[in-house]
């Protein structure tokens, strides 16, 4: 037997941060600030080209809220919408909306004009590409949905993802990552020319709280480098694009729920969650994918 | 300052020197291809791993039966990774007869170990070490790790590496076992005997080699880790006390690590191979660490390769 030698003192070398730390995307002294309250259950965070962001009441509200980027005042932007649960701004520059109490798909214009692009599905959250392909969540049939650009409904994926929840884009628009609400993982595929999905797999694994079988993963969205922001019952998860946990930024109210996550401001460098009745903001060092043009 | 006192697996003395260790490859000896993708952002120069130097093991001896380097045709039907494409090398050892079964190893990053002027330069050093009787004929099956390609050549495809190396539980071994060792033994006869078959890999894919032996024991059972990531990438830290409560697989472990390695949000790469070892060492395996002093590349482990080989198949 080989005799072996082990280091009993270590020397502590600190080497070049990585780029993958949590640490390298929160500031000191930059703590959440509730940027919004009063309501019942606020969800389907987005956000506008100007850095506004979009929100909505899914269980008492009455239809479209806004934070405005210059003044941080809330007010109904659009009225006569109550019961949706996903949000976000397409490339035509309509919100397209999982109007989740209607259980349809709509495109809804700055003026309020709907536009009724599917219906009967149990819609939770979307994503629309910059190609204008459209993915939804359905998540009590397990299922992932696609409207194309040319309005043609596809079944994307069914029967792999646990409570498929939230659903964001890669930068490159070539991934689609789904969380699961009944699961550990965040889902990723490959996204076709003809926005199809492939190579579907648990690609990430999400932290669990100690004894619970399920992360809750909601809400998703991307900061521009290409990691993921994932809302769990933990607090918002960070995935790199390896599809590493790169940390948990907890949740402003360790009792509370985070069920929305979006960049915004006019730097799209506030993290905005929807956290029951109230919205938070923060400000990281890192900047948002979507709501650029 | 650790220094690892084992005359046998003491450095070679070598003509290469002054290998400065960069991001860009400037030096034509010298290319990260099997740990760039890990690397990619944070390696900068250490002058500790200047130490490490190729030794004549891992220079070509015209003296000595070549082995075959085959780039085979791209893997892009798995069914465990569904829609990866990845290349594949096989290296096949002039000694090799069809009617004897060849020893096997497969190394992760493949790209990286089957380079002739590289960090570990693998063909060559089998080609040495199978000559002069110090390892057993082998088959090597350079492998890299997954990619989701598209349509258009020039986007950057998604890599499935970390997925692939850094999971526990058995899908890779399994990827190992049914698509490509089956696939191998269309063409070459491979060794049943699990004690002739090995997995080498760096950093993820260290852990991997790892996890591939400890899921697999009948498939294989020789392992090589070069600055493992026995760290919490996706999990891999509980293998210190998993080896500690679970009964003794009958493997061969060998460990490589710097205490200049990695330490970061996943984890302290020197901590853990060092918790891993201890945790060998409880149960009774027989493995071997060498820590030195080198960064998270593979200069160390390259370096020391052929002695490592020697030890690891001496029966």
């Amino acid at each position: 037997m080989k005799h072996l030698l082990l280091s009993l003192s270590l020397l502590s070398i600190p080497l070049l941060a990585q780029d993958t730390s949590l640490h390298d995307y929160l500031i000191d002294g930059e703590p959440w600030k509730e940027a919004a309250s009063g309501y019942a259950f606020t969800d389907g965070l987005c956000c506008d080209a100007a850095g506004n962001l979009f929100f909505t009441d899914v269980k008492a509200g009455k239809g479209i809220y806004k934070i405005d980027v210059t003044t941080g005042k809330t007010d109904l932007f659009l009225d006569n919408l109550p019961g949706i649960s996903g949000l976000q701004i397409g490339p035509d520059g309509r919100f397209y909306a999982c109007h989740n109490k209607e259980q349809r798909i709509i495109a809804i214009t700055m003026k309020g004009e709907v536009e009724v692009l599917l219906t009967g599905v149990k819609c939770n959250d979307l994503v629309v590409s910059k190609k204008g392909n459209l993915y939804f969540t359905e998540t009590p049939t397990l299922s992932v949905h696609l409207i194309t650009k040319d309005k043609k409904h596809v079944v994307a994926d069914a029967g792999h993802v646990q409570k498929p929840n939230g659903i964001t884009l890669s930068p490159d628009e070539r991934t689609l990552a789904v969380s699961e609400h009944g699961g550990k993982h965040v889902w990723a595929w490959r996204i076709e020319d003809d926005g199809t999905l492939t190579g579907g797999a648990p690609y990430m694994t999400m932290w669990l709280p100690v004894g619970k079988e399920t992360a809750s993963g909601d809400g998703a969205t991307t900061e521009a480098n290409g990691r993921y922001f994932v809302t769990t019952e933990l607090g918002v998860q960070v995935f790199d694009t390896a599809g590493r946990l790169a940390g948990i930024i907890a949740k402003p109210d360790p009792l509370g729920k985070v069920v929305s996550v979006e960049f915004a401001g006019k730097d799209y460098d506030i993290l905005y969650i929807a956290a029951g009745d109230k919205i938070y903001g923060r400000k990281l060092k890192v900047k948002g994918y979507f709501g650029k043009e | 300052m650790l220094v690892w006192q084992n005359p046998e697996l003491a450095l070679h003395d070598c003509k290469m020197s002054r290998l400065a260790l960069v991001r860009i490859c400037l030096m034509k000896f010298f290319a990260l291809a099997a740990l760039s993708l890990f690397l990619a952002t944070f390696v900068q120069a250490a002058p500790q791993d200047d130490q490490y130097v190729l030794g004549p093991d891992s220079q070509i001896n015209k003296d000595v039966p070549q082995g075959k380097v085959t780039q085979m045709p791209a893997w892009t039907n798995s069914k465990i990774y569904p829609g990866t494409a990845r290349d594949w090398w096989i290296y096949v050892p002039a000694q090799y007869k069809p009617e004897q079964p060849a020893n096997v190893m497969v190394f992760c990053d493949g790209g990286g170990f089957v380079k002739t002027d590289g960090q570990f330069r693998v063909p060559v050093v089998f080609d040495n070490l199978i000559a002069k009787g110090e390892m057993p004929v082998t088959i090597a099956i350079f492998i890299n790790p997954g990619v989701f390609p598209t349509s258009n050549p020039k986007e950057k495809p998604r890599s499935n590496r970390s997925f692939e190396y850094d999971s526990l539980g058995d899908l890779h071994a399994r990827f190992l076992i049914e698509e490509i060792l089956p696939e191998v033994a269309k063409s070459y006869k491979l060794t049943d005997d699990p004690e002739g078959r090995g997995i080498c890999g760096n950093s993820s894919g260290g852990i991997c080699a790892f996890t591939v032996a400890w899921e697999r024991p009948d498939a294989f059972r020789k392992v090589i880790s070069h600055i493992g990531s026995f760290t919490n990438i996706r999990g891999g830290h509980v293998y210190p006390a998993l080896i500690r409560k679970t009964d003794k697989k009958p493997l061969k472990v060998f460990l490589q690590d710097g205490k200049n390695d990695l330490d970061n949000q996943f984890g302290n790469w020197p901590l853990a191979n060092q918790d891993m070892a201890a945790s060998l060492k409880f149960a009774g395996y027989d493995y071997q660490l060498v820590l030195g002093e080198g960064t998270h590349n593979g200069k160390h482990g390259g370096a020391m390769l052929p002695d490592t080989l020697r030890w690891l198949w001496k029966k």
